[in-house]
C-alpha cells in the first residue's frame, strides 16, 4: 500500500508527518532535522536547490533564490508589488493575472515553486518509508494545510501546488485546526479552545470547541499576510538605515540571516548584539508591539463571532515559530487571562494535525471530526458595485448557498457573474474569485429567465458553482475564469514539465545529499579543532603528522564541496572520516571518563 | 413555496431504487447514504416538529449526532455517488443548524416554510410599521436634533447623554416586542403539539410575521442610534 502524509507547506519551514500505530510522527532527515526551509533556488545550470541548501545559497546567489513564496500564493502582481521590491528575486507577471517568479531565465508561478518544495518532502518521506524496509514506499497523497484565512484563490492554488509536485491532495484543512487535533489526541484539552497561530508569514486565530471528539470551529479571523518576516522586515530597516540601504543582495541577505538569529537570541536572553551595536529585549518589544497589537483585534473579533466572552475560553494553545516571542506569549495570556500552552513543538504541531487528519481520510477513523468553517463571506456583485453576501463567514462547511438570477433584455443568452470573497460592501474592497458566463438560457422575454446558481464550499473552503435554469430545466454550462490563478490545462502542463525535470531534479538531490553528509562531517572536524582541550589532546595522544592530516583532509573536502561533481566530494568525505577516526576516539574515551569522574560533558 | 400539507413522503434511492422516508437519511435497504431529496425542510432533517422552541444543548447534540454519519471524511473512499450525497447532506445540515440555532433566523425561517416571508428584506426595513409611527417620529426629530447641535460645537457628553435618551422608548418597544414573540412562539407550539388546522394556525403565523417585521424594523432603528453614538465618539 502506498503511504498517506500530512504536511504542513510553511512561509519559512515546511514539515511532513506521517500516523505510526496510531500515533503521528514528524519524519526527520538523517541528520534529525524535521524542518524543510521554504526555500528554493535554480542554480544557472537548470538544477533546483530546496531547503537548507538553496537557503545557503541566497547567500550566495540570492537573486536565483525564492524565499516566502507562500505570501504569493493565490495572488497577482498588483498585490505584492510594494513588498517585492524588497526580495532579490525578480517578481512580475500581467495585471490581473498569476505572479511570476524569475529565477534566472526561467519563469515560475507560485504554485511552481511550491511543488518542488512539496516534491522535496515527498521525497524525505518516501525516504523514510524505504529505510523502513517497507516495501511500497510511495507517497502519492496527503493533507496540507493552509492558514484558516486563506481566501479561495489561496487554497486552490495550494491545491494545484500538490498536484503540480504529483500529489494527490486529500484534503486541505487549516493550520490552527490542524493543531488542535495534535493537542486533542490526548482528550485532556477538551472545552473551549483558542488557537493563536503566528508563523512566519501568516497569522490566525481560531476558537474551537472540542467535545466528543468533535473538533468544532466556532469562529475564525486573521491576517494572511503577518508573521515574523514583518519583524524580520523591521529589523532589517534598522540595520539597513545604519549601515546605508544600498546593499548588494547577497549583503542584504546577510543582513537578514543575522536579524533572524537576534531575534531568536532575544526570546532566550535579554540582550544580544546586532550590527555590532546593542539590542535588548526592552528595545525588541518596543519597535514590535505594533506587529503583536495587530494581532489582538482579530483574537477579539474571533471571540465575539464565536457569541463567547474572553474569559469562557478554557484553553489558548499556540502554534507557529514567532509564539516563541516572549512578547507574544505575554500579550495572548493578557488577553485571554490565561497562560497559554505551548508544550508540543509549535513548528511540528501542525504537519502532526495533518497527519491525523490523513489517517481519518483513509482509514474512515471515526473517533475524530473537524468541522471547520469559512473565513470569509461569499457572494456576488450587484447593481452600482456592491457585493451582496450569499454565503456568511464563520458558516461550517461544506456549505452552500444559491441565488436567482434573471435576464435584462429579450433573448439574452448568457449572464455575468462576478463572484468575490471579503466582508466589505464595495466590490472593489472585496477580493475577486472568478468571473463567470451563465450561457445557455433559452431565448424568452427579458425578466422571464429564473437562474439558479448555486454556490458549493466543500470541505477543503474550496469553491465550486453550478446553475440550472428553472423554468426550462436547462442546466447551464459555466466557464471558470480564476482571478488569480491557474486553470487546469496549465497545472496539467506544470506537472509533466516537473516529470521533464525530474531526472535532473534527482541528480540535484543526490547530490545535495552529499553534501549535506559532507557538511555534518567538516562541521563535527572543525568543532573538535576549535575545542578548548583540543592542545592537549594534539600534544599526549596524537600521532606525529596526525593534525597535519586532518587538516589537509578538510581544506581538501572544502575545495570540493561547493562544487557539482558528487563523487569528488563522497571520497573527499570518506577521506575525512578516515583521517579523524582516531581522533574522534580520542574525544569519545575522554567525554566517558569525563562522565565517570563526575564532570559534565559539557565541561570538556 | 411548498408546504407540509401538499409535502411527499416518500424518496426513491438512487442506489437500489427501493423507497425510504422522506425524512430518512440512509436508504433502509441498500443502508447506502441517500442522495438529499428537493423535499423536506430543516426541521424534519434534524428530527424536529416545526415548533420555534428548540433546546439549544438538544440541537447541538443532533447536529454532532448528524455530522459524524453524513460528513465528507467519512466517504472519502466510497463511490461519487455516496461523495456527492455525502457533501450534499453535510451541507444542508450545516446549513440547517446554522439557521434554527439563532431564535431570530429559526422564526424567519418558519414563516418563509409556512409561505409568509416578507416580500423583500429591502422592503420590509424600509415601510415603519404603524405600530411604531409615533416613536419613529419623535426619535427622528431628536436624531436631527442631535446632529444640528453637532455641527454647532455642542459638547459630546451633552450630544451622547440626549442620544441615550432618544433609546429608551425605542428600547422599551423592542422589550415589550421580544416578550410578544415568546407568547405567540408558545402559542404556536402548542398548536403544533395537538396537530391544530391551518385555519387556526394562520392567525398565529400572521401575528408572529407582523412582530418580526417590526422587531427588524427596532433593530434598525437602534443600530441607527450605535452608528451616531460611533459618531460622537469620534468626534471626540
Amino acid at each position: 500500500m502506498s503511504k498517506v502524509v500530512g504536511i504542513d507547506l510553511g512561509t519559512t519551514n515546511s514539515l511532513v508527518a506521517y500516523v505510526k500505530d496510531g500515533a503521528p510522527v514528524v519524519i526527520r532527515d538523517r541528520s534529525n532535522d524535521a524542518l524543510v526551509p521554504s526555500v528554493v533556488s535554480a542554480a544557472e545550470d537548470g538544477t533546483i536547490y530546496v531547503g537548507r541548501e538553496a537557503q545557503r545559497r541566497l547567500l550566495t546567489d540570492a537573486a536565483r533564490t525564492v524565499y516566502s513564496v507562500k505570501r504569493f500564493m493565490g495572488k497577482g502582481p498588483d498585490d505584492v508589488r510594494q513588498e517585492a521590491s524588497l526580495l532579490p528575486f525578480r517578481v512580475s507577471g500581467e495585471p490581473g493575472g498569476v505572479v511570476k517568479i524569475g529565477l534566472g531565465d526561467r519563469e515560475f508561478t507560485p504554485p511552481e515553486i511550491s511543488a518542488f518544495i512539496l516534491r522535496d518532502l515527498k521525497h524525505r518521506a518516501e525516504e523514510f518509508f524505504g529505510s523502513q524496509g517497507e516495501v511500497d514506499n510511495e507517497v502519492d497523497r496527503a493533507v496540507i494545510t493552509v492558514p484558516a484565512y486563506f481566501n479561495d484563490a489561496q487554497r486552490t492554488a495550494t491545491r494545484d501546488a500538490g498536484r503540480i509536485a504529483g500529489l494527490d491532495v486529500m484534503r486541505i484543512i487549516n493550520e490552527p485546526t490542524a493543531a488542535s487535533l495534535a493537542y486533542g489526541l490526548d482528550k485532556r484539552h477538551q472545552g473551549l479552545i483558542a488557537v493563536y497561530d503566528l508563523g512566519g508569514g501568516t497569522f490566525d486565530i481560531s476558537i474551537l470547541k472540542v467535545e466528543d471528539g468533535v473538533f468544532q470551529v466556532l469562529a475564525t479571523g486573521g491576517d494572511t499576510h503577518l508573521g515574523g518576516d514583518d519583524i524580520d522586515l523591521l529589523l532589517m530597516h534598522r540595520v539597513l538605515s545604519e549601515v546605508g540601504w544600498s546593499q548588494p543582495a547577497e549583503r542584504v541577505q546577510e543582513i537578514r540571516k543575522a536579524v533572524i538569529q537576534a531575534k531568536w537570541d532575544l526570546s532566550e536572553r535579554e540582550e544580544t548584539e546586532l550590527n555590532g551595536k546593542r539590542l535588548t529585549r526592552t528595545e525588541f518589544e518596543t519597535m514590535i508591539r505594533p506587529i503583536v497589537d495587530r494581532t489582538l483585534e482579530p483574537c477579539r473579533q474571533a471571540i465575539v463571532d464565536a457569541g463567547l466572552r474572553a474569559d469562557q475560553i478554557d484553553e489558548v494553545v499556540l502554534v507557529g515559530g514567532s509564539t516563541r516571542i516572549p512578547l507574544v506569549k505575554h500579550l495572548v495570556g493578557e488577553l485571554f487571562g490565561k497562560t497559554p500552552h505551548s508544550e508540543l513543538n509549535p513548528d511540528e504541531v501542525v504537519a502532526l494535525g495533518a497527519a491525523v487528519q490523513a489517517d481519518i481520510l483513509v482509514t474512515g477513523n471515526r473517533e475524530m471530526l473537524l468541522l471547520d468553517v469559512t473565513p470569509l463571506s461569499l457572494g456576488i456583485e450587484t447593481m452600482g458595485g456592491v457585493m451582496s453576501k450569499i454565503i456568511m463567514r464563520n458558516s461550517t462547511i461544506p456549505a452552500t448557498g444559491s441565488e436567482m438570477f434573471t435576464t435584462f433584455a429579450d433573448n439574452q443568452t448568457a449572464v455575468d457573474i462576478h463572484v468575490l470573497q471579503g466582508e466589505r460592501e464595495l466590490v472593489a474592497d472585496n477580493r475577486s474569485l472568478a468571473r463567470f458566463r451563465l450561457r445557455g438560457i433559452p431565448p424568452m422575454p427579458a425578466g422571464m429567465a429564473r437562474v439558479q446558481v448555486q454556490f458549493q464550499i466543500d470541505a477543503n473552503g474550496i469553491l465550486s458553482v453550478t446553475a440550472h435554469e428553472l423554468r426550462t430545466d436547462v442546466e447551464q454550462t459555466i466557464e471558470v475564469k480564476p482571478s488569480y490563478g491557474l486553470t487546469d490545462d496549465e497545472v496539467e502542463r506544470m506537472l509533466l514539465d516537473s516529470f521533464e525535470h525530474a531526472e535532473a531534479d534527482f541528480a540535484a538531490r543526490l547530490l545535495i545529499e552529499e553534501r549535506n553528509e559532507a557538511e555534518s562531517v567538516m562541521l563535527a572536524t572543525e568543532k573538535t579543532l576549535r575545542s578548548p582541550d583540543f592542545a592537549e589532546i594534539a600534544r599526549q595522544d596524537l600521532a606525529p603528522g596526525e593534525q597535519q592530516r586532518i587538516e589537509t583532509a578538510l581544506a581538501e573536502l572544502k575545495a570540493v564541496i561547493g562544487g557539482n561533481d558528487r563523487d569528488a566530494i563522497h571520497e573527499k568525505t570518506h577521506a575525512l572520516n578516515d583521517a579523524t577516526r582516531h581522533l574522534a576516539e580520542i574525544s569519545m574515551n575522554r567525554s566517558v571518563q569525563a562522565a565517570l569522574s563526575g564532570r559534565s560533558v559539557n565541561e570538556i | 413555496m411548498m408546504t407540509s400539507q401538499t409535502a411527499p413522503t416518500l424518496q426513491v434511492c438512487r442506489d437500489c431504487g427501493g423507497g425510504a422516508p422522506v425524512d430518512a437519511h440512509f436508504c433502509p435497504q441498500c443502508t447506502k447514504i441517500l442522495s438529499i431529496s428537493r423535499h423536506g425542510d430543516y426541521f424534519s432533517f434534524l428530527g424536529l416538529s416545526r415548533k420555534l422552541g428548540i433546546d439549544a444543548a438538544d440541537l447541538e447534540q443532533r447536529f454532532r449526532g448528524l455530522s459524524r454519519q453524513f460528513h465528507p471524511d467519512y466517504f472519502f473512499n466510497a463511490p461519487p455517488t455516496e461523495r456527492r450525497a455525502s457533501l450534499e447532506r453535510s451541507s444542508y445540515l450545516n446549513d440547517a443548524y446554522r439557521t434554527l440555532k439563532q431564535p431570530v433566523t429559526r422564526v424567519d425561517y418558519l414563516l418563509q416554510l409556512e409561505g409568509l416571508a416578507a416580500r423583500s428584506p429591502e422592503e420590509a426595513s424600509k415601510q415603519v410599521p404603524p405600530s411604531l409611527l409615533e416613536e419613529v417620529f419623535a426619535l427622528n426629530e431628536e436624531l436631527d436634533e442631535i446632529r444640528e447641535l453637532r455641527t454647532s460645537g455642542t459638547p459630546v457628553d451633552q450630544l451622547r447623554a440626549k442620544l441615550e435618551r432618544a433609546r429608551g422608548p425605542i428600547e422599551a418597544k423592542r422589550a415589550a416586542h421580544e416578550s410578544q414573540l415568546e407568547d405567540l412562539s408558545a402559542r404556536w407550539d402548542a398548536l403544533v403539539d395537538r396537530g391544530a388546522p391551518p385555519e387556526e394556525r394562520r392567525p398565529v403565523l400572521e401575528a408572529l410575521r407582523e412582530r418580526v417585521l417590526e422587531r427588524n424594523y427596532i433593530n434598525n432603528l437602534l443600530a441607527g442610534i450605535e452608528r451616531e453614538l460611533a459618531g460622537t465618539a469620534s468626534v471626540g
